[in-house]
């Protein structure tokens, strides 16, 4: 396994969810739709996928190590606004707007007019390779826009940098792996980042840490 | 690297405050604010007295309350409805029951809790959440024998809310709205001109939105995602997506219904 930095060029900015895409996640999630192909976008609701299969990188304890983003240069937030309030003929008779085919949203996307993501990790290089130029979009509301991948860059890097650069974490690391932590949160540290079973109190990443 | 996201999003930019609260302290004079405060201390006086006054601790309950404690009462009955963890981040609630006591040193508090705020499902299922509500307002009502319920309500916010009239009789109180005529400019500049403490939760969540479209509401809401409300959250306030599941916090959840009844600071 080689250490590597992986560089996403954008074309328009990143819309966020949480203040972090996870590199592993993204490897996972290319993984996922490799596997399942089409049967990937009708999952089922009721009983989430837990069956996430394993990048490429390398693990330390159970933690990947595989960096979150740094999105460069690092502007404030925007948000944007975008709505569906019945700007179509409705049919005739009683239609809900609350919930169905004709609900209204007001929605928000929260996002980061970056022109780069980087990412830290260690793992398989041709692997990783394949995996990131199968990423058209980063992000929340790509089918919107947001997120769109120019190029990719794939360079080794000399040292480890998934988990822990000059001091910082780079990604959410349990404390009990720690022996000094600057802050910690309830965070996911492993897929799937939104299963209940992941969380547990970890440093934040771009914090001071040291390993056990 | 670090920026102020990954600090937990309640960072204020004090520059960028600054310039607003000198807009808002002209817009005080310019509109005339301070007559349409004598306006709603005016009408408020008549319904007081059997008056019970609900504080969400958002900016319009809380600019209410101030006009109310400062013109024309001290000793009201204020109602507060915690939410729970899961709904209020402990911070924020903390927080508000400061703001409310240092603005109403001498109503009687009465603090009555959500049952199922102490579990997460408080974020999905939000029906249980309107009728409980409304059974204890029902309740508290009765026993204090208030007639009249004074809410933050304006006209401003909604068509819905404009419609609803100033005083509107409902089955068991008559619904009044003593700030009902002012507009979102009026109550930022009440609050700057008379420093009313509201959640620092507000101007993080301000420079994001912008001023006229903040509002305090539930968090990690279900019923709001159709607002965007849920992803402003998970950027902003992302330390309060997880809690804590330690063994006190679901004992706590199963808990039978706890009340803070009729607390009383004199």
């Amino acid at each position: 396994m080689e250490n590597l930095e992986v560089v996403f060029h954008l074309s328009s900015p990143v819309s966020l969810g949480f203040p972090w895409v996870f590199f592993d996640s993204l490897l996972a999630h290319v993984m996922l739709r490799e596997e399942l192909g089409e049967k990937y976008y009708s999952l089922p609701t009721k009983i989430p996928v837990k069956e996430i299969p394993k990048p490429p990188v390398k693990y330390y304890h159970d933690v990947p190590v595989a960096s979150v983003s740094i999105f460069e240069p690092q502007g404030p937030l925007q948000v944007f606004g975008y709505f569906k309030r019945g700007d179509f003929p409705f049919p005739r008779g009683r239609i809900s707007r609350g919930s169905g085919f004709f609900k209204d949203f007001y929605l928000k996307a929260v996002y980061i007019p970056a022109q780069r993501a980087r990412f830290y990790c260690t793992g398989e290089l041709s692997e990783v390779k394949r995996l990131v130029s199968k990423v058209p979009a980063l992000g929340k509301d790509r089918n919107i826009g947001f997120g769109f991948v120019k190029l990719v860059e794939v360079k080794e890097t000399p040292f480890e940098y998934g988990l822990v650069r000059d001091g910082l974490a780079m990604r959410p690391i349990p404390v009990k792996y720690l022996k000094y932590y600057e802050d910690s949160a309830y965070l996911a540290y492993k897929p799937p980042y939104w299963a209940r079973e992941s969380v547990e109190l970890c440093a934040v990443p771009f914090t001071r840490v040291e390993l056990r | 690297m670090r920026s102020p996201l990954h600090q937990g999003g309640v960072e204020i930019d004090k520059e960028w405050l600054g310039k607003w609260r000198e807009y808002f302290l002209a817009h005080y004079d310019e509109a005339r604010v301070g007559d349409k405060v004598a306006e709603a201390a005016e009408f408020t006086r008549q319904y007081i007295n059997e008056g019970l006054v609900s504080v969400s601790g958002g900016k319009d309950s809380m600019a209410m309350l101030h006009i109310i404690t400062s013109r024309v009462k001290r000793n009201i009955h204020v109602f507060h409805w915690d939410h729970g963890p899961y709904l209020i981040p402990r911070e924020v609630e903390q927080e508000i029951l400061e703001n409310l006591f240092k603005v109403a040193p001498y109503a009687y508090i009465h603090i009555w809790k959500y049952r199922y705020g102490w579990s997460e499902k408080a974020r999905t299922e939000w029906r249980p959440w309107y009728s409980e509500f409304f059974k204890t307002l029902e309740e508290l009502t009765r026993r204090l024998r208030a007639r009249y319920h004074l809410l933050g309500v304006r006209a401003d916010e909604s068509s819905r809310r404009e419609a609803r009239g100033r005083v509107v009789e409902r089955r068991s109180w008559i619904e009044v709205h003593p700030i009902y005529h002012f507009t979102w400019r009026d109550i930022w500049a009440y609050i700057f001109k008379h420093n009313v403490p509201v959640p620092r939760v507000y101007y993080a969540y301000a420079k994001l939105l912008g001023w006229d479209r903040v509002r305090l509401v539930t968090f990690f809401d279900r019923e709001f995602e159709k607002y965007g409300s849920t992803t402003l959250d998970s950027i902003l306030m992302w330390r309060h997506r997880n809690l804590e599941t330690s063994r006190e916090t679901r004992l706590q959840a199963t808990t039978p219904r706890t009340k803070e009844r009729g607390f009383q600071q004199q």
